[in-house]
């Protein structure tokens, strides 16, 4: 299992480093990509040090899910064109960090329950921004094919993974008390992991500021 | 138990991976297909406006050769047959009238040598290419008031810059389409000319004290003159807006932000995200 979670931690690495390496080159929402990039490797860490430690990964677990909410609204701050949505955005990062210090203190506190109050309506939203942006590039479309658009494969990487992630938690609330089927939804979670890690690393290197900047059709 | 669990976490996950895959592919195609639509859709403007520049520039060769051919037939002709008559002296003349002929004579073909200079810094195109929207229009403007046909006041405001050849030659085009409908149709004893070069934004203004007509007018085939030069505004980003009611006179504004025009002509604007 250890192998597992390790591998994700090294995939994690290797996009943090394309980021870092491709970052003079990237646009702003890229860069913050990059940057949230760096922060869930910091994290992944922590949370290993912490099971070790202390026996429970449960309080990194807490940051994790507000600073990842946090970073990938950012993203989609900068990728909107309208208005209404970016202030959409701004609200709902408001919120949820109003209402991740009210759940890590009375609801599911922070020391020993895993948040999923504060994942299931993040990746909700996430799932929501996802599609808004797919409609705005359908309505602009660029001349730049579409698979060598970073805009596409990280959108593509957070629709993927707010849904399936919630999916994943929903099963593992269903199955909490059947061991026998502990091991699968472990599997599943990493298999996300994976795959959206992979998916977050195309992004960052398929972007190019001197693509995208002229190519509108 | 176990194998049921298992079936049905096996069983929604295939079917989420199958309807988000389904979901991308489904984007993928039609995202390609907007884009071909929009780039077919870019080249037919691109079509579209290069047959307008080439369609204005013919008109401009038509209006040249036709004004030439006028001002040979009107005023170099009778002029040179004047010359003519005027040197076929009767032997009985005396030497000071004979003196009083020719120097006659002489003036007229002088005079005649500087209509034949004026003819030919006649208007084409690359006299606007040359010369630049506002001299090109400042020479109109002075062979119109050399006409007779109309008082004319020409105003200029700002720094003059350059709006690209092919955008001051639809302008100037425009320019001579609605100077030919107040000289034709409109009756007017005197037409107001301005110029308006402000940072982001350019001004055409004709204004004339004539007939006027009616708004219906726009829209009738008679009309189709006042149309084309809505039309081709447009054509460059321009907008023109055509004031008129009878009695009234008619004002033609041509309203044009120098940053957005190129758009029409080769759609190299940011769109991007981020």
């Amino acid at each position: 299992m250890s192998i597992i979670i390790h591998t994700s931690e090294i995939l994690m690495l290797i996009v943090a480093i394309i980021g870092i390496t491709r970052y003079s080159i990237l646009n702003n929402p890229f860069k913050i990509l990059t940057l949230s990039a760096i922060a869930s490797l910091v994290i992944d860490i922590l949370s290993d040090i912490f099971n070790t430690k202390y026996g429970t990964n449960a309080p990194v677990l807490h940051v994790e899910a507000l600073t990842e909410f946090v970073f990938y609204a950012l993203v989609y701050y900068y990728l909107f064109d309208s208005q209404r949505t970016k202030k959409a955005i701004i609200v709902s990062v408001i919120g949820v960090s109003v209402f991740s210090v009210i759940n890590a203190l009375f609801l599911q506190p922070f020391h020993s329950v895993f948040p999923t109050y504060v994942n299931l309506p993040t990746l909700a939203l996430l799932v929501i921004f996802s599609l808004l942006l797919f409609k705005q590039m359908l309505l602009s479309p660029l001349t730049t094919p579409l698979l060598k658009q970073g805009v596409f494969w990280f959108n593509t990487a957070i629709i993927f993974y707010g849904t399936t992630m919630f999916l994943n938690i929903g099963l593992s609330n269903v199955y909490i008390r059947n061991p026998s089927t502990d091991y699968l939804i472990f599997y599943f979670w990493y298999a996300i992991l994976y795959i959206f890690t992979i998916l977050i690393g195309i992004a960052l290197l398929t972007d190019n500021n001197k693509i995208t900047s002229t190519n509108a059709l | 138990m176990r194998y049921e669990n298992i079936q049905i976490l096996v069983l929604s996950t295939a079917a989420l991976f199958i309807l988000v895959t389904g979901f991308i592919i489904y984007f993928v195609i039609l995202y390609r297909n907007k884009q071909i639509r929009n780039k077919q859709e870019k080249e037919q403007l691109q079509a579209r406006y290069s047959q307008e520049i080439l369609r204005a520039q013919i008109e401009m060769q038509d209006q040249t050769l036709n004004y030439i051919s006028g001002e040979i037939h009107d005023n170099i002709t009778q002029v040179l047959s004047f010359v003519k008559l005027s040197l076929a002296m009767p032997a009985n003349l005396t030497e000071n009238d004979r003196q009083l002929k020719i120097n006659e004579s002489r003036e007229l073909i002088g005079q005649t040598i500087n209509d034949l200079r004026d003819l030919s810094k006649s208007l084409s195109y690359e006299h606007i290419t040359s010369l630049g929207l506002l001299k090109t229009i400042e020479i109109e403007v002075e062979r119109i008031k050399k006409s007779g046909l109309l008082n004319v006041t020409f105003l200029f405001e700002g720094e003059p810059y350059s709006l690209g050849s092919q955008p001051e030659l639809v302008l100037f085009r425009i320019f001579q389409e609605a100077l030919n409908n107040t000289l034709k149709h409109a009756s007017a004893k005197h037409l107001k000319i301005s110029l308006q070069y402000f940072n982001h934004l350019f001004n055409l203004t004709l204004e004339d004290d004539g007939d006027g007509f009616s708004k219906k007018l726009l829209y009738d085939q008679s009309g189709s003159g006042l149309k084309n030069i809505e039309n081709r505004a447009a054509l460059i980003g321009a907008v023109a807006t055509i004031e008129s009611s009878p009695g009234n006179g008619c004002c033609i504004k041509v309203t044009l932000n120098p940053l957005e025009q190129q758009v029409y002509a080769d759609g190299n604007y940011s769109n991007s995200p981020g």
